[in-house]
């Protein structure tokens, strides 16, 4: 299999990542370890696009809202709609990020670090190294908790106990 | 606005292959040739693209190799464009058909001849017209092989990639749920082939 291929095949990785993020985030489970001992808690905040092929073609439903549990969009998992992408707020320590995490690249978009407190005038290289360092921590804690979610979905538990307690999540939203 | 002086979007890249000993010592030959370059104001050109200062877009010349900020390869991907407005091309050739038409007395203009009439007046507009510039910063974290290029419109990010290889002789490898995967395989030092046998889970719940 050529590397496009695989890349297409594995696509809803992406959208069952996401998944997976909210009904963590909504089950009080959306806090992850991460490798030098602090924690990320990462949770949905506000927009959730859902998208899902049926024979009139590609539904694209985009849910906007303060209300956490957004009934319409687990509404839409329910009915086999994929997420695709969601805006998402990542908190490690002190620091919060704001971005809309897209399942297909996992790219961030209008991404919030939080606020540097260097200066570009009085060091430039200060405020270049500080944002960096903030883009690179947020990057590696996505990074951290996918391969969490790949590790679980390799191992026997996600049939036996994490896919049938999402299944269950996403039904109490019909 | 790039990514280091504001917010913005961004898609990361996995550089294939390695670095060599004499790459650092090259890196400024071998970005010269793909400096931003300003859009002759006499010149018909209608786009401009190249490197250009992260900290400064309007510096192209990095006097100072600031695109090396240890351990990254940070520049600014600027491009500058002249357009103009579909509207205002269609009224300035209407109003040179009409011209022409009077002078030499026609009552139509063959295609050919309005696809003359149309080159010309874009030419025109496109000198009178002020490039736009945007600007994308691209970060190379070379430890870890990670690039960061703040855009994630398709065209763009295959313009960029391209750029990339002209400029460092290496290609990229858009990161993607399957990459995030094989990696994380890589690490457990288990079969990336584990990725090919996976088959997508069923949310919705028998009714």
């Amino acid at each position: 299999m050529k590397l496009l291929e695989k890349v297409t095949k594995t696509e809803f990785l992406g959208r069952e990542f996401l998944a997976w993020l909210w009904f963590r985030a909504e089950t009080e489970q959306g806090v992850y370890d991460l490798p030098d001992g602090g924690k990320a808690d990462l949770w949905f905040d506000g927009k959730i696009t859902l998208q899902g092929e049926n024979e009139r073609g590609v539904e694209t439903i985009t849910c906007t809202g303060e209300a956490q549990n957004m009934k319409e969009a687990r509404f839409a998992l329910a009915e086999s709609k994929g997420i695709t992408q969601a805006m998402v707020k990542l908190g490690i320590g002190d620091n919060q990020w704001s971005f809309i995490l897209d399942s297909t690249w996992l790219n961030f978009r209008t991404f919030k670090t939080p606020r540097v407190m260097q200066d570009k005038k009085d060091d430039p290289d200060g405020l270049f190294y500080e944002k960096v360092f903030l883009i690179e921590e947020a990057v590696a804690a996505v990074n951290e908790i996918y391969a969490y979610f790949m590790k679980l979905r390799f191992d026997p538990e996600w049939n036996e106990k994490e896919l049938p307690a999402l299944k269950k999540w996403i039904g109490e939203g019909r | 606005m790039g990514l280091i002086s504001g917010s913005g979007s961004f898609t990361r890249y996995i550089v294939e292959g390695e670095l060599d000993q004499n790459f650092m010592g090259t890196l400024s030959e071998k970005i010269a040739p793909y400096l931003f370059r300003n859009l002759d104001e006499n010149s018909l050109d209608g786009r401009s693209m190249g490197w250009v200062n992260i900290m400064d877009m309007f510096d192209n010349r990095f006097s100072g190799l600031e695109f090396l900020k240890e351990p990254y390869i940070a520049m600014t991907l600027r491009i500058d464009e002249r357009k103009i407005p579909p509207t205002a091309l269609k009224q300035h050739c209407l109003e040179a058909e009409n011209r022409i038409k009077e002078q030499e007395n026609l009552e139509f203009l063959s295609r050919t001849r309005r696809s003359d009439i149309k080159e010309a007046v874009n030419l025109r507009l496109l000198k009178r017209a002020i490039p736009v510039a945007r600007i994308y910063d691209m970060i190379w974290n070379y430890s870890t092989g990670i690039v960061l290029f703040g855009g994630t419109n398709n065209k763009l990010c295959d313009e960029f990639a391209k750029l990339f290889l002209q400029t460092f002789d290496f290609h990229l490898q858009a990161v993607c749920p399957y990459t995030l995967g094989n990696r994380f395989l890589e690490k457990e030092g288990a079969s990336p082939d584990l990725l090919d046998d996976l088959n997508p889970s069923e949310f919705s719940e028998e009714k």
